[in-house]
């Protein structure tokens, strides 16, 4: 993107103990000239310190831990403050790739889409999901299409990048990993325009096991009924 | 009054007792809780009666429509926590999200 002010777009990065990596992920980050916003979502782990000589790092900290949705909307809030024209959203356990977040952009820079939503199923062999997490993801896309009347090739992929018409727009309430299907709910309900671009997700043994388990899967579900019922 | 009346109105009444104690409740609240414990008590106490309504309402024996009632209330309860709960959620994200925000405007 020749010319385009890098500094006006945010990566919003939640995190939640990732002490080990997140120092890592933040750094190829940075290297693209990105703004970066760090949300330690009430951490046990002094995470300041793995960050502190990364330039262009805002590090907002949750006195307690909220969940992974109540610090992207923190992120997406100061970014929005912070006169962001283009909001990226990142995991920190290192399983994005950092090299593709210009690919995101592409198309809202081009205005042809307000939300680009990262996917690992769009190309063949572009993960190396487990089998068992597969078909959990495969659960989750059946049951984003009958939260949100969106089915998308990729349940739960934290990798997104928005425009500011989008991130104003949405407003997360789900605290917890039901987020995800939130975020897809709103994007029908404000009528955006959104894109699926294909990424690799790669699972390490690290994300691995901060991942989310199947009964997280339950979890989530439950979560999106009672939502849906007692609003 | 058998063992299991005395067990049960002591019960109630410890209930009762332990409600008024700790919770400085509203008189609407204070009323409805009498008013439970005051049927549960004459329902102990007079078990017949709960058997002649079970036979109106074409249900066996009164310990039975007394257990479908409790399983109704009991979802209703767990409910009204829930919302509650998120309720007084939503609170502390936007307390905690505004401390958040408010700190690194500082900086």
């Amino acid at each position: 993107m020749p010319g385009h002010n890098h500094k006006n777009i945010y990566v919003v990065i939640p995190a939640f103990n990732e002490k080990e990596v997140i120092g890592c992920v933040a750094k190829q980050v940075a290297e693209l000239g990105y703004s970066i916003i760090v949300v330690d979502d009430g951490s046990e782990q002094d995470v300041g310190e793995v960050l502190k000589d990364i330039p262009a790092l805002t590090l907002v900290r949750h006195q307690v831990n909220l969940g992974q949705g109540a610090a992207l909307q923190t992120g997406i809030d100061l970014a929005l403050e912070n006169d962001a024209d283009y909001i990226v959203t990142f995991d920190a356990d290192g399983q994005h790739m950092a090299t593709h977040i210009p690919r995101m952009l592409e198309p809202l820079i081009n205005d042809q889409a307000d939300i680009a939503l990262a996917s690992r199923f769009l190309i063949k062999g572009s993960h190396n999901a487990p089998k068992k997490r597969q078909w959990l993801l495969q659960a989750g896309r059946l049951v984003n299409y009958i939260f949100t009347g969106l089915y998308l090739s990729d349940a739960h992929n934290g990798f997104r990048a928005l425009n500011r018409k989008a991130a104003s727009s949405i407003r997360l309430t789900e605290n917890r990993m039901a987020h995800a299907t939130e975020i897809i709910a709103q994007v029908k309900q404000n009528k955006l325009r959104y894109l699926e671009i294909a990424s690799h997700v790669s699972y390490t043994s690290y994300s691995r096991k901060k991942g989310q388990s199947g009964l997280q899967g339950v979890k989530i579900f439950f979560d999106l009924v009672l939502q849906k019922l007692f609003k | 009054m058998n063992g299991i009346q005395v067990l049960l109105v002591t019960g109630l009444l410890l209930v009762a007792i332990y409600f008024f104690v700790r919770l400085q409740n509203s008189v609407m609240d204070i009323l409805l809780l009498l008013l439970m414990v005051a049927t549960g008590i004459v329902f102990v106490l007079f078990p017949s009666i709960t058997q002649t309504i079970a036979h109106k309402l074409g249900v066996g024996r009164g310990a039975d429509l007394i257990f479908y009632l409790s399983i109704i209330i009991f979802w209703f309860v767990i409910l009204k926590l829930y919302t509650r709960l998120r309720r007084v959620e939503k609170i502390l994200t936007d307390i905690v999200r505004k401390e958040a925000l408010d700190e690194v405007r500082k900086r």
